[in-house]
């Protein structure tokens, strides 16, 4: 753990709005008397709670100062396992893939353009495998009975307690100008992450979403630094790897969306860059894979520490519609990636994790619409696997993007991610009634391949409609 | 409209009266014809049932600029035909004739103490003609380059070219001499060619890292009032290549034109490189914030106010002209608009399916403004996806409102054509009514004042079709206004009770005939007959246009001014329609 001096955390306190408030409060409380005392100051401090407030001001200070870990070993011992033998899938998949593309260069009219190497698809089937596993293990704990796809001990929050903590978007109403131009002015004083989370949570107005993402991820005065660690990252590309021309498969996706088209470029450069960026091993908060070392020059992970997967471009693409320059897009997607995304692709315990939200939508669901979800069982179609694709994609392509800025604001409100989780319930009460006559997987893939505007206050309202 | 209208009259409202459709659609189809100059989108004729035909009897002519040159001031037009161009269109779509008369307005209106306004006509670069200005160029170009501007550079057009061919951009004087030289010595060319030199606009807003222009329509019907329609929507031509302020050689870099993108390596053929008005509204809304958009929006819309502001008194008016501008505009680093060029002849053909809906609609809504079926009332404000911006003077939206210009958003043309379509099919019914049973009754002029007003209300802003009222008040008897009407300019009327096609009936019939909302409302009328009853309609009127303002005009923020341009819940009771 880092620690910091004083003069560092009066610097910090320096810069957060509440610490000028506090002082503000004890210059009108002396402002009659002529000498003050430190004592005086206490005392004063203590009888109208300023002192908690500056305890937890600078106990936060130092909390943020506190770098983070990355996770490695899960507290659940067959998740480790598990997350090893998911590893070992992947290096085979890769040889698939590199038996593939070598073949087509071999066969030019035979071009694959699915190449990847795992998709969502294929990381629900692994979870999947885990139910069998552990009936295996601890053949007394699990209930037989249970339809869910994952049933697997964890230590999980209550779906009420999530239901509840996003209760409040329900009552969102219409915000003045005058408060919008209030939140702006926030926006440009504040530094304190409670404070940038608060505005998250309730209403970002566009144009500001930029600056507070960067000061949320404390890049506001880093602009040449983060220039230049992109312009070194871009020099490197210049070495081909075997994993860029995957990138650019994954590219040819995004370039089908009309919102995104424009961008395939930069987001193909951002990704390039990502793969070679050395720290984002340090940064990433858990390790999606654990490192076995092949000997084999060619099949190594990328530096990152994990494999690019099938639309990684999807989560840079929202991010292009913040900023026009390009090393911010790549800081603020890295940051997204290494704090939030990667979660969707690890597997673990943690509240964040697939898992784990994918086992809170099917609770939810199953108590909730129990004739949906039974339904959906009856005719092959798991509730997880309609949404799956959603939950790890962040819905992006779903929604038109300032609604997945919306989302993503309430990632950094919650520093969580479990919004996705109410809007994955939404999404399915929304198509309800429609998958409740479909009869077969057929049908339900008719009802999503047709035209549909999804937008996020909608899905949040159907998410609570009973 | 037409296609809304027919089906209207055909299946639900009238399904009993058999001559009263016959009528309506013999107003309709006045067999019209047009005549074809050049290349076309025919589906949008199809649409409306018009028929293409050689010779010289037509009632449209959609020419090519060239033809107007040529044919048009010898020509006797027939009092109803229609030409889409006005005779001296070039005096603002030609690069050096629009320089040269923005910057005259400039200068009168400096002349004239109207500083502010001369102030506005700052949109377009500065610009010189070649070879005539070349000594003022060649002294301005070094004064800036003694400023330490040199790098700034300048960019060559061809005046009489379009697509961008021949344009090239340099920033050293020699760069232009060598073309100079070679023109003065080649002996095979007989005059050096007219160019214009502009100040290149160096830091254009890039999206993606690529540079874009944005094309938006403008019509305009007469020039005496100035009579202006802006269409909603547009498109954003993007360049294929990254944008880069060193490298001015490459022109996929720096040109934006399709014909020049088209021949790139890496040209998109299913996107074309395009993206429409409300996308990118959506994008700057995103990035800049709303107001700072919503003003750069409504600058560009005064730009090209202005700009044909510029031209009023020089352009020859002509009640047979009408012109559909295609507008090229440039926004910069600041969201500032420029104008690059006008064309009077945009563009007709499509690379992708959006962009084949795109411009069928706007043809199509631009022949229901020319409105040679003559059923408009002509007090519309919105007419498909066109909204009137200018009548003598610019139209300025209620304070209340939330848009400033109305360019950009939802374009909602099938619900408000519907709308006019419904509005015209009673009224024309009306009409009939009134004809087949007393003489032409002029109504007092306050109301037929009246009901001109509440025609311009009820086909007004970004609606949502409320069918619950709009039955109700759609019967709602109109008599006062249709028999004026009737009465002055609705010559069609006229032939067809001389051809005797159709059979005159006493009322009392016809209102058997009629399905049950007319009959109750006749009822209403023997009742009421005076002026009460015009109150009704017209608080009916108001409860729909009220209604109409809460379920659209919500304020700008948030959710509703997504929705705003991208139309999601007109998009949704479309779909219901449907």
């Amino acid at each position: 753990m880092q620690q910091l001096d004083n003069q560092e955390i009066l610097m910090k306190l320096k810069s957060s709005k509440q610490f000028w408030d506090i002082k503000k409060k004890i210059k009108q409380g002396f402002s009659d008397q002529q000498k003050i005392g430190v004592n005086d100051i206490q005392k004063f401090a203590q009888s109208c709670e300023i002192e908690d407030q500056l305890i937890k001001l600078i106990s936060h200070i130092l909390k943020k100062s506190k770098k983070r870990e990355t996770l490695k070993e899960d507290q659940i011992e067959f998740l480790n396992t598990s997350k090893i033998k998911w590893t070992e899938l992947l290096f085979k998949n890769l040889d698939i893939v590199h038996q593939k593309t070598k073949n087509q260069e071999e066969d030019d009219t035979n071009t694959d353009s699915k190449l990847y190497i795992y998709d969502e698809k294929n990381l629900l089937a692994f979870l999947q495998t885990f139910k069998q596993q552990q009936s295996n293990n601890l053949y007394q704990n699990v209930q037989f009975q249970s339809n869910k796809i994952l049933n697997i001990n964890i230590p999980l929050k209550s779906s009420q307690s999530i239901l509840d903590k996003y209760q409040y978007l329900l009552l969102q109403e219409e915000l003045s100008d005058e408060k919008i131009n209030k939140i702006r002015k926030q926006i440009e004083n504040e530094h304190l992450d409670i404070e940038l989370e608060k505005i998250a949570q309730t209403f970002v107005p566009n144009g500001e979403r930029c600056l507070l993402y960067l000061k949320y991820f404390e890049f506001d005065h880093q602009d040449t630094v983060l220039q230049q660690h992109f312009v070194k990252l871009q020099k490197e590309c210049l070495n081909q790897l075997f994993y860029d021309e995957l990138l650019e498969i994954d590219g040819h996706e995004i370039s089908e969306d009309t919102f995104y088209f424009v961008f395939q470029e930069q987001i193909l450069t951002c990704l390039k860059c990502f793969i070679r960026d050395r720290t984002i091993k340090e940064n990433i908060r858990i390790q999606l894979q654990s490192g076995i070392k092949k000997e084999h020059a060619e099949f190594q992970l990328p530096i990152t520490g994990f494999f690019p997967f099938k639309n990684i471009s999807k989560y840079v693409a929202p991010l292009c519609y913040l900023s026009t320059k390009i090393h911010i897009i790549y800081a603020l997607f890295k940051e997204f990636f290494c704090r939030y995304f990667c979660f969707l692709h690890a597997i673990s315990s943690e509240s964040n994790s697939i898992l784990s939200l994918c086992m809170q939508i099917e609770e939810i669901v199953s108590t909730r619409s129990p004739k949906l979800f039974h339904h959906l069982k009856v005719i092959g179609c798991d509730t997880l696997k309609l949404i799956i694709h959603q939950l790890v994609y962040c819905f992006i392509g779903d929604m038109d993007p300032p609604h997945i800025l919306t989302i993503y604001d309430q990632i950094i409100g919650h520093d969580s991610l479990e919004i996705l989780v109410i809007l994955c319930v939404g999404f399915l009460n929304k198509y309800k009634s429609k998958l409740l006559l479909a009869k077969n997987q057929e049908n339900v893939q008719q009802i999503f391949s047709e035209l549909r505007e999804d937008r996020f206050q909608e899905l949040v309202q159907y998410a609570y409609k009973q | 409209m037409s296609e809304y209208f027919r089906k209207y009259i055909k299946k639900e409202h009238y399904p009993n009266h058999q001559q009263l459709q016959r009528y309506m659609l013999l107003v309709l189809i006045q067999n019209l014809r047009l005549h074809l100059e050049t290349a076309f989108q025919s589906k949008a004729l199809k649409r409306r049932q018009w028929k293409e035909v050689e010779g010289d009897d037509w009632d449209i002519m959609w020419a090519e600029k060239e033809w107007i040159h040529e044919v048009m001031d010898h020509t006797h037009l027939q009092p109803n035909q229609k030409i889409n161009h006005f005779r001296n269109h070039y005096e603002l779509t030609r690069k050096d004739l629009m320089i040269k008369n923005l910057k005259r307005y400039k200068k009168n209106l400096e002349r004239e103490g109207k500083n502010e306004e001369a102030n506005n006509y700052n949109f377009f670069p500065q610009t010189f003609h070649l070879p005539s200005e070349y000594p003022i160029f060649c002294e301005e170009f070094k004064r800036q380059s003694q400023n330490g501007e040199s790098k700034t550079p300048w960019i060559m057009k061809p005046i009489g070219k379009s697509q961008g061919k021949g344009i090239f951009i340099f920033n050293k004087l020699q760069s232009i001499s060598q073309w100079k030289n070679t023109l003065r010595f080649n002996q095979e060319a007989q005059q050096a060619e007219a160019y214009i030199v502009q100040k290149y606009i160096a830091d254009p807003l890039l999206i993606g890292g690529k540079k874009f222009d944005m094309r938006i329509y403008l019509l305009c019907t007469s020039y005496q009032p100035l009579t202006l329609y802006l269409y909603r929507t547009g498109f954003a031509r993007f360049t294929h290549h990254r944008y880069d302020n060193e490298d001015i050689s490459n022109t996929y870099v720096h040109l934006t034109n399709v014909a020049i993108q088209k021949t790139s390596d890496n040209y998109d053929e299913k996107l074309g490189g395009k993206w429409n008005i409300q996308t990118l509204k959506l994008f700057l809304m995103t990035k800049f914030g709303q107001e700072k958009v919503a003003e750069t929006f409504y600058n560009i819309q005064m730009l090209m106010i202005r700009s044909l502001q510029a031209v009023q008194k020089i352009i020859i008016n002509d009640k047979h002209c009408f012109e559909l501008y295609g507008f090229d505009i440039l926004l910069d680093a600041t969201l500032k608009p420029w104008l690059l060029e006008v064309n009077a002849s945009p563009s007709m053909t499509s690379n992708t399916p959006i962009d084949f809906e795109l411009k069928c609609g706007l043809l199509d809504d631009v022949f229901t403004i020319i409105d040679l079926e003559k059923v408009l009332t002509g007090n519309e404000e919105q007419i498909g996806g066109f909204d009137l911006v200018c009548r003598g003077t610019p139209i300025k939206l209620p304070i209340n409102s939330t848009f400033t210009t109305y360019l950009g958003s939802f374009n909602n043309r099938q619900q408000q054509l519907k709308k006019i379509a419904k509005s015209t099919a009673i009224r024309l019914a009306q009409i009939y009514q009134e004809t087949q049973t007393k003489p032409i009754d002029n109504g007092s002029k306050n109301q037929k004042d009246e009901k001109e007003k509440q025609q311009r209300s009820t086909s007004k802003g970004p609606q949502t079709i409320q069918n619950g009222i709009n039955n109700k008040l759609g019967m709602q008897p109109k008599q006062n206004s249709m028999i004026k009407r009737n009465g002055t300019n609705l010559p069609a009327l006229g032939t067809i009770q001389n051809k005797n096609t159709v059979k005159r009936q006493p009322l009392q019939n016809a209102v058997q005939l009629q399905p049950p909302q007319i009959q109750s409302l006749n009822s209403n009328k023997k009742i009421n007959p005076s002026e009460e009853q015009i109150l009704t309609v017209n608080q009916k009127l108001q409860q729909l246009t009220q209604d109409n303002k809460l379920s659209t005009f919500q304020p700008y923020k948030q959710q509703s001014q997504y929705n705003d341009v991208m139309g999601m819940s007109n998009r949704n009771i479309q779909r219901d329609e449907e």
